[in-house]
């Protein structure tokens, strides 16, 4: 029993990493319709710069709050320079694009701060607390907590602000948003912005316990994947709760489905991804499209 | 006019051979030049390792400033593969058929050398002291006379941890193993098991593997805990082995920890928890700079002035480095014995009868030594163990022959 309890106690704590770049992946979707395949490695450049300030005695929470602010504008700076070309092309060309900007970020990461393991000394203490045999720290609470409070936030953006408005305006009916004086151009940079933002989130509090290295989003994004597909897609809300159930349910089968053991991790993700397209392909928590003919 | 077209065909192709055969000599070796190439992970989880190809490629351009091998200098080209042995046969491809490299020396990881073994081996290119220990590499020379690792067989590590345990807590060891699900984690954990003998059955009380692509191994971390182990082995590499760490620490475990050679340099134990780090063994084979007992040794020294002038940005006391560097000398005597006609039929020669005691980056006692039928040239280790912040060896050094 304690196993178990610390079994789910553990898949909360890297749900919670999965959830919270499952949350960038469904903003970006759900203000611009991309799926952003550099998302993992957004993230783990903008924990690469927060390391950074760090390394240069900077206390924890003023470097995070520069961090947010570069992620923000870099993610901005991306939407113009390389996305707006685009814009009005084929979906898949865009998305094309993301999986080449993939490669670039992971190969200029590598280029400035070389492929070894870095420690990234995070805002919580990672030394135990012990409740009844089941161990976890104030590091995984802190990171789930962190999720919530930016789900919250994310989500009082998008449904109490005219901004948010605006974003969900743009992304879902381009023409006719801006007729109604939407800036389109605009919400679509800033959705690309708030998203890296995200991802920076995502990146910094996953450094800690992953360690920081060019590839570290790269496994954690298709968790995230399957995270936001089970949530459901345009649900930032089912983001953070699919990455929750994942990081439980791989935990749970690797441990008790004697098959799957530690290896098939991936494949188990993988296979969450395919079911739900194929039982409710809207996930949990997502509307189902529907269109009046 | 049939005939007269015939034998310009005939001219022609005879021209054609004159003129390869003008050409013709050993791959990759001119009268000035020696190439020789090689892939490792750059990049990547593993990326520590890339010292290794960093370390020899610094002594080979020490041994180029000071002459060469027999008035020929080494160039040295090594890729990229990020840990992927798929990329990895891209890079072997490259450098044997693109750049033409006389051999390959020192691919890094098991993975990696299996992906490109049997292509080099129908290619008859030497696939020279591979920075990789599964036992296959020494064992199956009859199938793949071409390849020869280095680094002594992970079996045999595997085995002498065991013996370690049975010798110093066989009444009360519970062990938990955490072990990489592919040939180098799993022939480890058999070598460790037939090292138990009959007492595995009893002293083994959970195994949990992981794939090397995933994240992290904090689940696995978890149920190895759960199982009431008191004995952790941790045939891990990279930041796996690191993560092990940590979460023992962070699950406020504290097992006895035994770490695997190539995931223990110090650089990579340094960044462990000292709490659950302390008191951990290990083995060694190489002389590790940030060992105090190796402090003011010649070998040290000489590798310390190496990386200041060849390595760019390299960390001295990094252990990855020296470890490269004494894989190196070893294939510098090698290329020395095969002597001045170079071959590579002749460079198989040398380093099936290699008996070299005087490398100066192995600790003392280890001697690379093979014979056509026995090629493992690292076949003894001493055990260590992690205190205060740096490794202590201990014990006499032992053989690892399978």
């Amino acid at each position: 029993m304690t196993n178990f309890l610390q079994q789910v106690v553990s898949g909360l704590a890297s749900g919670g990493i999965y959830g919270s770049l499952a949350l960038a992946i469904v903003i970006i979707h759900r203000s611009t319709g991309v799926i952003n395949f550099a998302q993992g490695e957004m993230a783990t450049l903008s924990a690469f710069v927060c390391w950074t300030l760090l390394d240069h005695g900077w206390s924890f929470w003023p470097a995070f709050a520069v961090t947010l602010v570069l992620s923000f504008a870099g993610g901005v700076a991306i939407q113009q320079v390389l996305i707006r070309p685009l814009q009005g092309s084929p979906l898949l060309g865009i998305v094309i694009l993301t999986i080449g900007l993939l490669i670039a970020i992971n190969g200029l990461t590598t280029w400035i701060w070389g492929g070894a393991a870095k420690q990234f000394a995070g805002p919580f203490s990672t030394s135990p607390i012990n409740v009844d045999g089941v161990a976890f720290s104030k590091q995984d609470i802190g990171v789930i907590a962190v999720s919530v409070v930016v789900v919250v936030l994310v989500g009082l953006l998008f449904t109490r602000t005219k901004a948010g408005l605006g974003l969900r305006a743009a992304a879902v009916n381009p023409v006719e948003a801006r007729l109604v004086g939407v800036r389109v151009a605009a919400m679509l940079a800033v959705g690309w912005g708030l998203a890296a933002a995200l991802g920076a989130v995502a990146g910094v509090m996953a450094a800690p316990s992953l360690f920081l290295e060019p590839n570290m989003m790269q496994t954690v994004l298709l968790y995230s994947f399957a995270a936001a597909v089970l949530g459901g897609m345009d649900s930032p809300v089912g983001a953070v709760v699919g990455g929750l159930l994942l990081g439980v349910l791989l935990n749970l089968t690797g441990t008790y489905v004697h098959w799957i053991g530690g290896e098939l991790r991936l494949a188990t993700a993988l296979a969450v991804i395919l079911g739900v397209l194929l039982v409710r392909p809207a996930g949990l928590f997502g509307r189902t499209a529907v269109r009046r003919v | 006019m049939t005939r007269n077209l015939c034998a310009l065909v005939v001219a022609a192709l005879a021209l054609a051979g004159v003129a390869t055969a003008t050409t013709t000599g050993t791959p990759g070796v001119s009268s000035s030049t020696i190439t020789i190439g090689s892939s490792g992970p750059l990049t990547g989880e593993a990326a520590a390792a890339a010292g290794v190809l960093k370390g020899a490629d610094a002594y080979f351009k020490y041994v180029n400033s000071r002459g060469g091998v027999n008035g020929r200098k080494i160039e040295f080209k090594y890729l990229d593969d990020a840990y992927d042995p798929a990329q990895t046969v891209q890079n072997v491809r490259e450098l044997i058929q693109q750049d033409n490299v006389f051999a390959l020396f020192s691919v890094v990881g098991t993975n990696s050398n299996l992906a490109i073994r049997d292509f080099v081996n129908a290619a008859g290119v030497p696939q020279v002291f591979s920075a990789a220990g599964a036992t296959t590499f020494g064992r199956d020379y009859a199938k793949y006379p071409w390849t020869i690792g280095y680094l002594p067989p992970y079996a045999e590590e595997g085995a002498l941890y065991a013996k370690q345990i049975l010798a110093t807590s066989a009444k009360t060891a519970k062990i938990a193993v955490l072990y990489q699900s592919d040939d180098y984690g799993k022939d480890l954990l058999s070598g460790f098991r037939r090292g138990l003998g009959s007492k595995a059955r009893s002293l083994i009380v959970q195994t949990v593997g992981y794939d090397p692509t995933t994240s992290d191994v904090q689940s696995q971390v978890a149920q190895l805990k759960a199982s009431g182990a008191n004995t952790l082995m941790i045939f891990a590499f990279g930041k796996f082995a690191i993560q092990s760490f940590v979460y023992a620490n962070k699950l406020g475990w504290k097992p006895q920890i035994y770490v695997n050679d190539v995931a223990s340099a110090s650089s990579i134990m340094a960044l462990d928890p000292a709490k659950t780090a302390e008191g951990s063994i290990s083995i060694l084979w190489g002389k590790d700079p940030a060992t105090p007992k190796f402090k003011g040794d010649a070998g040290v020294a000489l590798a310390g002035k190496i990386i200041k002038r060849y390595v760019p940005g390299g960390n001295p006391s990094d252990g990855f480095l020296v470890a490269g560097m004494a894989e190196a000398f070893s294939f510098v005597d090698a290329l020395k014995a095969a002597g001045k006609n170079l071959t590579r039929k002749g460079l198989m020669t040398a380093v099936t009868h290699m008996n070299e005691s005087s490398n100066p980056f192995l600790i003392p006692g280890v001697k690379v030594h093979t014979t056509p039928t026995f090629r493992y040239p690292i076949s003894a280790v001493q055990l260590q163990r992690w205190h205060q912040g740096h490794w202590v060896p201990f014990g006499g050094v032992v053989s690892t022959k399978p």
